[in-house]
């Protein structure tokens, strides 16, 4: 036992999760039957492991989390009753209903194996479907309905490191489930990528090693553009200096004389 | 069958047939009688390598593809050569023993000899510089690219760049011991070779009778006094024996320096566990999500040096906040947020890292152009004054506007000018001068603009992919 609280050095171990949230468009009958009938849109902010189940209609969260995370709290736009909830076990979401997009504060503490900090991150509340741009536009009701759900997802990682060993032991008891290969579903929209827009479309979307893949693609091929335009710049630059060079030698040459 | 031979071979007939059959003989070469003749025709052909368009020409079989390329043009190829900035010389390159100017002088020889090391060599010819050995050209060369190359961003992956360092290694000390020794080598007399020989034979039967004597010894020992292993250092320094007690011939064939490159058998043996389990537990971390990273002992003993958990995003490598808002605008044209990443996973986020520091690199290119650029029209406009001041001193100005060629054909100018100064240049000059500069001007908004184009088109390729 004693030897549990040992950290191993040299090591670090994360898990993938997914952190957003879906909206979906209340019907004029949902609407009628709340008590708050301004409230336009009904809304799941979660924290899921990055895989989707093989079976169902959501976002990630194949695996339960538990075991690494104790609570997660939300932290809501203040207009909400009692805007700070906490969500102790799994799943680790929240089901609201709202008018306005806001950012909320996801507050993750882990379990007390792992001897860590609780993690803080922000996650802008999505209701209005997304567009090419990126610059907000708010469709009438009618046409957001017939558009669907709206996911807004980002992926992440967890990284631990040197963990206790028994904190170790523990995750290692639980191996995540692996990111599909390739795409099955339609990809997440994602800011940095505005061209996966149409890709997006189409049903829940799906998390792949695809996408990362894809990504890694995209930076090595803005690297080498880079690369290319900086040879051709310093090869311009070498060419100017010289000619400063020879400048300065003439103009010495001249106050000398 | 006459009866002479009936006695001879008896009732076993051979058959008729085989004895009527013609004698099969070796079949006849044929020199191209049959065959079609291949037929080959004299054509021209242009060698990309050539500038001039040359046309020489060569026999070609009638049936090949004439409008192929010329066949040869794949091997043309042109080696890396590196050029540097003087802001590059002096914060990498500087070394007491060589000047800019002449490392400058080495990298256009060896370019102009291509990399030909005796060649370039020969030719060397520095004014004012002390004499050179190969080595230390090598020496000097082959660290200028390393430094380069080490510190320029690198659009591959980092085997590439590492392999490419490692073409530019080069060991000053050994190749100068290597040469010393083999010129020793060349430089023995025959008498000394004999000696040499005599004295490598002495020592062979030195040894062998050493070691004739330690088997003695142990054979007296072991019938003296019963010991049963003999004794332990006897057995370890002398390979012969073992060898022979692990019944493998072949070593006893092999000379005594490859069975003691060999001997250490268990040290052999135990790399391959090693190498196995890296293997296994790779997949083992791949599944769990583990990245080893290796533990430096320093570290061991702070036990606040802990980073806590944090999410990957998190720690997103930054551009320098100077230059921030430049590097944040060329990665947007490039279709790249460096504060969000679809995936921020450790591969990606190291990628990022390099991408910026590509980006970086290139910002504070450009800026030194600008200031470069800026600093050659405060000259000029200087030169400009001054030619002014002394109208009788015009020829100046001729230099000036060929500022922008070559040195050498602003000298060779210089020169023509000092015999016959005119008034009618100073027209001319301006005219020069002004071009020289749209001309600049035109070259800067071409690349910015072919970078837009290029980022444009990236983003339809990307439409087009997903």
């Amino acid at each position: 036992m004693s030897n549990d609280r040992v950290r191993v050095r040299g090591l670090s171990i994360f898990r993938p999760i997914i952190y957003g949230n879906t909206a979906v468009v209340l019907t004029q009958k949902e609407r009628d039957a709340s008590l708050t009938p301004d409230h336009t849109h009904r809304w799941t902010v979660a924290v899921r492991s990055a895989a989707s189940p093989p079976d169902g209609d959501q976002v990630g969260g194949a695996d339960d989390l538990s075991y690494f995370i104790k609570r997660v709290s939300f932290k809501l736009h203040d207009t909400y009753p009692n805007p700070s909830r906490n969500v102790d076990k799994s799943p680790f979401e929240l089901t609201e209903t709202g008018w306005g997009e806001f950012e909320i504060q996801i507050r993750i503490t882990f379990v007390t194996e792992s001897g860590e900090k609780a993690a803080t991150l922000y996650h802008h509340l999505k209701l209005h479907p997304w567009t090419a741009s990126g610059e907000p536009e708010i469709p009438p009701l009618d046409v957001a309905m017939k558009l669907g759900p709206v996911h807004s997802w980002q992926y992440d990682e967890v990284v631990f490191n040197d963990p206790y060993q028994n904190f170790l032991n523990i995750l290692t008891s639980h191996p995540p489930t692996p990111l599909p290969k390739s795409k099955r579903k339609p990809v997440p929209f994602h800011l940095a990528h505005p061209a996966s827009l149409e890709a997006s479309k189409g049903g829940t979307p799906e998390f792949t090693t695809q996408m990362a893949r894809e990504e890694e693609e995209r930076l090595k091929e803005a690297r080498t553009r880079v690369v290319e335009e900086q040879e051709k710049w310093r090869a311009m630059l070498i060419e100017k200096e010289n000619e400063l060079m020879d400048l300065q030698k003439r103009v010495n040459g001249i106050e000398a004389a | 069958m006459p009866r002479e031979l009936y006695a001879l071979i008896g009732p076993s007939t051979p058959a008729l047939s085989a004895q009527l059959a013609k004698p099969r003989l070796k079949q006849k070469p044929n020199f191209g009688g049959t065959a079609p003749r291949t037929k080959w025709e004299l054509r021209t052909f242009k060698n990309p390598a050539r500038k001039d368009g040359l046309e020489l020409r060569h026999w070609e079989k009638v049936g090949a593809d004439s409008a192929a390329d010329y066949p040869f043009a794949k091997y043309d190829i042109q080696p890396n050569s590196y050029q540097y900035s003087p802001e590059e010389y002096t914060r990498l390159l500087e070394d007491k023993d060589w000047t800019k100017e002449e490392t400058d002088y080495l990298l256009s020889v060896v370019k102009e000899y291509d990399s030909r090391w005796y060649i370039v060599h020969d030719r060397y010819n520095f004014p004012g510089g002390h004499e050179r050995t190969l080595e230390d050209l090598k020496d000097r060369y082959c660290s200028v690219c390393r430094k380069l190359i080490r510190n320029r961003p690198w659009a591959g992956d980092d085997a590439g760049k590492t392999l490419l360092i490692s073409s530019y290694q080069f060991d000053k000390e050994r190749e100068v011991t290597r040469k010393k020794y083999l010129k020793s080598l060349e430089d023995r007399t025959p008498d000394q070779m004999a000696e040499e020989e005599a004295l490598y034979i002495e020592v062979k039967r030195l040894e062998q009778s050493e070691r004739r004597f330690k088997r003695d010894r142990e054979n007296l020992l072991r019938t003296l006094a019963g010991i049963d292993s003999g004794l332990p250092d006897i057995v370890e320094d002398d390979p012969l024996p073992l060898a022979i007690l692990e019944g493998s011939k072949t070593k006893t064939k092999k000379t005594k320096g490859v069975a003691e490159a060999e001997s250490p058998a268990t040290p052999a043996a135990a790399p391959a566990p090693t190498v196995k389990k890296p293997i296994k537990s790779a997949a083992y971390d791949a599944q769990h999500c583990i990245i080893r990273t290796e533990t430096l002992s320093a570290a061991i003993a702070t036990k606040a040096a802990h980073q806590p958990a944090y999410l990957r995003s998190f720690k997103l490598p930054a551009p320098k906040a100077a230059i921030a808002p430049k590097v944040t605008q060329a990665l947007a044209e490039l279709g790249i947020s460096h504060t969000r990443l679809v995936m921020p996973t450790r591969e990606n986020a190291l990628l990022l890292d390099s991408l910026i520091e590509a980006t970086t690199t290139l910002v504070e290119t450009k800026r030194a152009y600008d200031k470069a650029e800026y600093e050659i029209q405060v000259l000029e406009n200087r030169l400009g004054l001054r030619e002014k001041s002394q109208p009788a001193e015009g020829a100046e100005g001729k230099i000036e506007g060929g500022a922008g060629m070559d040195v050498n054909d602003a000298q060779v100018g210089k020169e023509v000018e000092e015999t016959d100064g005119e008034d009618g240049r100073a027209q001319s000059i301006l005219s020069a001068r002004s071009g020289g500069r749209s001309r600049k001007h035109a070259r800067r908004s071409m690349s910015i603009s072919s970078v837009d184009t290029v980022s444009t088109r990236a983003n339809n390729k990307r439409q087009k992919r997903n």
